[in-house]
This record gives C-alpha cells, structure tokens and sequence, in this order.
C-alpha cells in the first residue's frame, strides 16, 4: 500500500485509480485531505472493502448448499408429468391432429351452401295449380337457420310473420 | 542461429478452474463446483447487497436467495458473457426488487416520522469518521431510487465503469451516467438537510 505522503501527492480529483482508492479506503488521517480534493470521495471511501456475511462465509456457504440439496431432493420427487420425448411427441401430435381436424370440420361447415333467401326460393318454386297460393311478401330476414317473412294480411293492419326453419322436421 | 527460450514451468502448482469451467462442471451436476463457486463469490455478493440494501441480515438473505436462483437458472448463463456480469445482473434484479418491497412496506410504517435537525457548531472543526461515514450513506441514500442506489453503489464502491454498470443493467452508458449524476446531486442535497457539518466539507472543497 502506498504512503499518505505519496497518497496526498497524487490524489487528483475524480481519481480511479486503484492503489488511490485502497490507501483511502484504510486511512482515516487521509480522507479529510481527500475531501478537500474532491467531495464525491466522501462515499467512495467505504467501498471496496471485501465484506463478510454475518456468521462467517463457511456458515453461509453451509446454508445456500443445504438449501440446494432440498430443492434437489424437491425437483426429483415431483411428479413427472412430461415423461420421455417421445410420449411429449405423443402428446403434442395428438394435440395437432385435434385442432386440425376441428378446424377442418369447422372450415366444412362454413363453406357448405347458405339457404338460399325464401324470396329466391318462392320464385323458382313450380307453383302448383290447386293447393299453394304464393303471397306477396313485404320484407325478408336471413339467417343461418330460419328466414322470416312479413306478409301483409288481407284486409287489415296486422301483417303476418312467416317463419322457415331448415332444422325443423318437415311434419310440425 | 535462432534463439532458443527456455521457461521453467512448474508442474506441480494447482490452478483454480475459472468460473466458466466451474459452470459447465456444475451443468452436468457436480455440486462440489457449484459449492466453490458461491465460496468465491460470496464477498462480491454479498458486499453488493450490503451496500445496496444497508442491513447485514437482509442482505445476507438476498445472497443466498441470488445463489439458489444461480443454481436455479445456470442453464441459461451464457459463455460468451463475463459470468460476473451475470451474476451482478442477478444480485441487482433481486436487490431492486427487494428495494421496490420494503420502500412501500416502509412508506406506510413510516409516514409520521419526521427528519431531526441536526445542530451544529459554525466553528466547530469536523473530522470525517470512517465508521460514520457508512451510517451517513445508509441515512442520505434512502433518497435514492432502488436503480439510482444500485449505480451509486457499483460505480463509487464497487469501482465498476460506466460500461460495466450499463451491461449488468442491459441499458445504454448514458443512462447509466444520467442516474449517477442524479444520484450525486439528490445525495448532496440530503447530507446538507441532515449532515450539515459533512456538508460543510463539501462546499469549502468547492
């Protein structure tokens, strides 16, 4: 370690220079002469020191290794629920093949031919001579399974609602 | 005709495996590595937790808790990187946050308390007391931010650089240096309300 002469000889202001710094960090009659150089060393001389845990480092040493093996003995009686690789292969292709095939069905689905509007089908309808007789219809709503249609009612205010549900039974 | 040099290259001398080596022995599950490995380190950790947080117990817990998240997580340390830059990385994650914990605990405890003024003799010659010293810091740096003190800590204790601190930290050499300097200024208006005849020393340096 350096002297306090040389210390107090070469001490600039914003020095990092290790020797510097450790002949501050051990003497006290030098640290008012530092500060007079420069304040910020005010805080820098209680660094450095290499510090102890309380208890000693072979105490803590001792608790962190036992702490380690508990966790070590945790991890290896934990369920496995993973397995090998090849059953997390299993697993995650039987999970691909699920949502494929779902999204397929779903795809199906969607693209299969909307009932067409009762409009349309009214009007490419054959009209048969005796039973059926169309009626004008005032307004027509779609949707995926039923349409409804306002059809003005003779005589009166009150019009009638028609409803078409493709998933209804034919004989209700 | 070329010279020959001949070094004397002494066998018998035991070189201690660098942090690196020990990883990759801890890797394939020798924990007598990783038990050297946290006898080497346990001064630098826990010195930066002692700075950093300011009480013996608490900063021993916070060690040995970045020592099980070490082992927790050795997989995931890089070789490329200077393993103390890792490991710094880690103490401070689990300071800050440690930090960030207690300054809310501490708020709601102590939101009645008020600061004592200190009284102090104009003529009175003050000499800088080493041990004082520490106790001033712990008193003036709870101004700081947990990210603020952590710099302060590393660049004026533990003597690292700027770059240094920047790559613990994974943010740019500026900010590190805008922390600092913040941390410097918020710390010297501190010492002036509480530590006057500190204070003083300061500004007749000036």
């Amino acid at each position: 370690m350096m002297t306090c002469r040389q210390f107090r000889a070469t001490l600039q202001p914003g020095t990092t220079d290790a020797a510097l710094l450790e002949h501050l960090r051990h003497c006290d009659a030098c640290l008012d002469f530092a500060m007079g150089i420069d304040p910020d060393l005010f805080f820098r001389s209680i660094g450095g020191e290499e510090l102890v845990p309380p208890g000693g480092v072979d105490a803590f040493v001792g608790d962190v290794m036992s702490q380690v093996r508990v966790r070590s003995a945790e991890t290896s009686l934990a369920p496995r629920h993973a397995g090998s690789v090849w059953r997390r292969l299993a697993i995650a292709a039987t999970i691909v093949a699920g949502v494929t095939g779902t999204s397929l069905v779903y795809r199906l689905e969607r693209s299969a031919p909307a009932p067409r509007p009762v409009a349309q089908t009214l009007l490419r309808a054959k009209p048969h001579p005796a039973a059926l007789a169309t009626k004008s219809f005032v307004e027509t709503y779609s949707s995926h399974n039923a349409t409804i249609v306002e059809v003005p009612n003779d005589g009166s205010d009150a019009k009638v609602v028609m409803i078409f549900d493709d998933t209804l039974p034919a004989d209700l | 005709m070329a010279a020959v040099v001949l070094q004397m290259i002494p066998t018998n001398v035991s070189v201690e495996p660098d942090d690196r080596h020990l990883v990759e022995q801890i890797r394939q599950g020798d924990d007598g590595a990783f038990e050297t490995l946290v006898r080497r380190k346990t001064s630098k950790v826990y010195g930066l937790c002692y700075r950093v947080i300011g009480n013996g117990e608490d900063a021993k817990d916070i060690s040995q808790l970045v020592f099980l998240k070490l082992w927790e997580n050795i997989e995931k340390y890089d070789p490329t990187y200077a393993f103390d830059t890792w490991l710094y990385r880690m103490v401070t994650n689990v300071a800050i946050d440690f930090m960030r914990n207690k300054q809310s605990r501490d708020n709601a405890v102590n939101s009645n308390l008020r600061l004592v003024k200190t009284s102090v003799d104009p003529e009175q010659t003050v000499t800088v007391a080493r041990r004082e010293v520490e106790s001033v810091f712990n008193a003036v740096s709870n101004v700081l931010s947990p990210k603020q003190k952590t710099i302060f800590v590393m660049s004026e204790m533990e003597d690292l650089r700027s770059s240094e601190i920047a790559k613990i930290l994974g943010c740019r050499e500026s900010t590190v240096r805008n922390h600092l300097f913040n941390a410097r200024k918020l710390m010297q208006t501190q010492l002036k309300r509480r530590f006057p005849e500190y204070a003083r020393l300061w500004e007749e340096s000036r």
